[in-house]
């Protein structure tokens, strides 16, 4: 085999070619990268909101707690389901919450929508992830509200209202977090100061039990769907929030990709013209090697070598470049709830890996065919110089 | 022969690379126009809305609707010759859970509203006295395989149950309109009928059209003041607002394609002055000869640079001919499946030129510096590589 330190100097020798390649597919990596580790915020963020001993129960067709009702009677009769954990005082644990969208100014100009939870006093407690940050909690049955640390970015804080009807605002006197879950984009206040402004009254949108265990579930779905009456669905907290992400999730990884295979061609291409012109320039050299004894197969693997580690270079750029995005907290559209949704890009080891496994399969792309042209020089005709 | 002549033809010296740099290139300036055309398809897309139309929704939030009545109040405000009104149904199409319908109860007037959505008069006729009758798009019924007269159901998401409706007739529009042509509308009667206690007596947006559309902000802003002290305010606006209203969040998707057709821009440059730096590299020895045959530097420099814009621009030539027939294509399936936002999508010329401009300046810029470079080789050092 030939030397694997006679690829790397020729790489050396050719430093301009040699950077301006690998940055081409550098680019397109990170592309790759950032869409990614996009798609895995906005999935983190919905996955970091369920919690698996819990079940959601919803309207039976309703796509999401958006447009989902159920009555009075119905949480009832979902609390006394059997597998739902109780407390010491004999309470059910469930939370009931109304939900709904509102449109906010934003500071920045333009309007946002942003996901209003109607909670209960004890959210705090059903929910142990999240934590005031900043202030107190509401006190029930006022129009106080809090909001999640994300929406501090569009110009919420305490001490500020939302206007929910004329001279009616919601005061916001805390902000909370949830380890970077969905809830950080939400404003939580009274059930039954958000049922007033959104005539709501005597429905809520979804009850969320803690089961005993997780394996109680079946149980549990099994007795709220077999009656009529109810006419709920229920779901595991995961499932109901893998399905949510989907939408958003695909529509982002269905464009990134899409363009990503697109500029990927280009830095291919870009990739094969600069392993072609380095071929066409050590014709000699690779004359010399054949005369020496090479074989046309280690030719071509070393060739393709240098190719690869040209595109490795590249690829490890793209990705540490795409790694200081994760810095950065951005906001999307949710499309199971038409609201603002903020997350983090998020990287994994998977998602770099996958990266400079895109960057290695380029670079094999790019330099193929310049390595089997390598390969068939002619050895005398090559040292001649023809 | 001019300098600048002789320069062209020099690109095809080495023709693998040129042909591999052009390609190279136009990929890289289809992938440019696409990202263009889906950002100006999405922020002026609706240029040809009707400027006479107003949408009137809750100003709180778009999920609670307006009482009835508030129809009849907005009929009354001075200006406004027509108004109508329609709730979103949604609803899931049985055969195919995943088909997104756009399905809108709607008050008999509704295409009063539309008038450039055409349905045959035989066939409203029919609709307006049959109370399951629904008028869908003729996109929507190519692709959902529906044909006048068929009966549908669709599986209510918002308005629980299992909803039965006739097609009575199909309704068309000229392509180049803003609206969408695969709407579902059916009577809003039918479902305040069906709908269960608490979603009864309720519309979802109210849609006018004024006499004069330059007054449609005072028009606003007289039906805004009529509610302002009832239990739901209003925000009366522009559709194209309507839709910003609902759609606002996508910002962050749009800043994306806009910072990835900066990296096209990026990969079309390095590609570019990769080939140009290669070519110059090689022909040092005859910059040397024509140096020592009295050629000023600025003549090796028009070379290089006359060379390098000859191959960027016929490859965003080809890269434009490859996007018109390619987004062609794309946005007829756009403007069929994603209606509601995309109305039209069309390259426009605007964008060729652009990425026309755009290419001349990366070209220009790529064969900066090995232009600047080979100008100040020494005729000695030059002609030395001969030797």
């Amino acid at each position: 085999m030939i030397p694997f330190a006679y690829n790397l100097r020729s790489l050396k020798v050719r430093k301009a070619t040699t950077a301006a390649g690998a940055l081409g597919l550098g680019l397109v990596v990170l592309v790759f990268a950032l869409v990614m580790m996009m798609v895995n915020g906005v999935e983190g963020a919905m996955r970091r909101a369920a919690d698996p001993r819990v079940a959601i129960v919803l309207r039976k067709g309703a796509s999401g707690e958006m447009d989902s009702w159920i009555d009075e009677a119905g949480v009832s009769l979902v609390g006394a389901a059997p597998g739902v954990s109780h407390a010491v005082d004999g309470r059910a644990a469930a939370v009931v919450e109304l939900v709904v969208s509102m449109l906010l100014d934003d500071p920045r100009g333009g309007q946002f929508n942003v996901t209003l939870r109607g909670v209960p006093e004890d959210v705090m407690t059903f929910r142990s992830t999240a934590a005031m940050v900043e202030g107190r909690p509401p006190r029930p049955g006022t129009d106080e509200a809090i909001i999640g640390q994300a929406l501090r970015a569009k110009g919420l804080a305490v001490g500020g209202a939302i206007e929910m009807r004329k001279n009616r605002p919601m005061r916001i006197v805390g902000v909370f977090e949830d380890e970077g879950s969905a809830f950080e984009s939400e404003i939580w206040g009274d059930t039954n100061v958000i049922r007033g402004t959104f005539g709501r009254q005597g429905i809520v949108s979804s009850v969320r039990v803690r089961l005993d265990s997780p394996g109680d579930f079946d149980r549990f779905k099994a007795s709220v769907e077999s009656n009529r009456q109810l006419n709920v669905a229920a779901m595991r907290d995961s499932e109901f929030y893998e399905k949510a992400s989907r939408g958003t999730a695909l529509f982002l990884s269905a464009m990134g990709f899409l363009i990503a295979a697109f500029l990927s061609i280009a830095a291919i291409i870009g990739a094969m013209i600069t392993m072609h012109a380095t071929v066409a320039q050590r014709r000699r050299e690779i004359g010399t090697l054949r005369a020496l004894g090479f074989s046309r197969r280690e030719i071509l693997a070393s060739f393709l070598l240098e190719s690869i580690v040209l595109a490795l270079m590249g690829g490890a750029t793209g990705t540490a470049v795409a790694l200081l995005a994760s810095l950065k907290r951005v906001t999307i559209i949710n499309l199971s709830t038409w609201s603002d949704l903020s997350f983090k890009f998020e990287p994994t080891p998977r998602i770099l890996v996958t990266a400079i496994v895109i960057a290695g399969v380029m670079g094999i792309l790019g330099g193929l065919f310049p390595a089997i042209r390598a390969a068939r020089v002619h050895p005398i005709q090559a040292m001649r110089g023809g | 022969m001019t300098l600048v002549s002789i320069a062209a033809r020099n690109a095809l010296r080495n023709k693998f690379r040129t042909i591999m740099t052009v390609l190279g290139i136009a990929i890289a300036v289809l992938a440019f126009v696409t990202l263009r055309t889906i950002l100006h398809a999405w922020n002026v897309g609706l240029e040809s809305a009707a400027k006479d139309r107003l949408a009137t929704r809750a100003k709180v939030s778009f999920v609670i609707p307006l009482p009835k009545r508030y129809i009849d109040d907005v009929a009354a405000v001075p200006g406004v010759k027509i108004a109508s009104y329609a709730n979103y149904f949604g609803g899931q199409w049985p055969k195919d859970a995943n088909q997104s319908l756009a399905t809108m109860a709607a008050a008999d007037n509704i295409f009063d509203i539309y008038p450039e959505m055409s349905v045959a008069p035989a066939a409203l006729a029919q609709w307006k006295a049959d109370k399951k009758g629904a008028i869908i798009g003729d996109v929507l019924a190519k692709r959902l395989g529906i044909h006048v007269g068929d009966n549908v159901v669709l599986t209510g998401t918002i308005y629980p149950g299992d909803w039965e409706f006739t097609v009575d007739g199909l309704y068309t529009a000229p392509e180049q309109s803003a609206v969408d042509h695969s709407t579902f509308y059916f009577h809003w009667d039918y479902l305040n009928d069906g709908a269960p206690p608490h979603q009864k007596g309720f519309i979802g947006l109210i849609l006018t059209r004024v006499d004069d559309p330059s007054k449609s902000a005072a028009v606003s802003r007289a039906i805004d003041g009529i509610f302002d002290d009832r239990d739901v305010q209003t925000a009366t606006m522009s559709e194209r607002a309507m839709t910003n209203s609902f759609l606002g969040g996508i910002t962050a998707v749009l800043d994306a394609l806009d910072f990835i057709s900066i990296v096209t821009l990026l990969i079309m440059m390095l590609i570019l002055g990769n080939t140009v730096a290669m070519g110059v590299r090689e022909r040092t020895a005859e910059y040397g000869v024509l140096r020592a045959l009295g050629f000023d530097p600025w003549h090796v420099r028009t070379l290089i640079v006359a060379e390098t814009l000859t191959v960027s621009l016929g490859a965003a030539v080809l890269g434009c001919a490859m996007a018109y027939p390619l987004l062609g294509a794309v946005g007829r399936w756009f403007e069929e499946n994603m209606g509601q936002f995309f109305p039209t999508f069309r390259v426009t010329s605007v964008t060729l030129a652009v990425a026309l401009a755009l290419s001349v300046i990366v070209g220009g810029l790529a064969s900066l510096i090995p232009a600047l470079r080979a100008g100040r080789i020494q005729v000695t050092d030059a002609l030395r590589e001969i030797a």
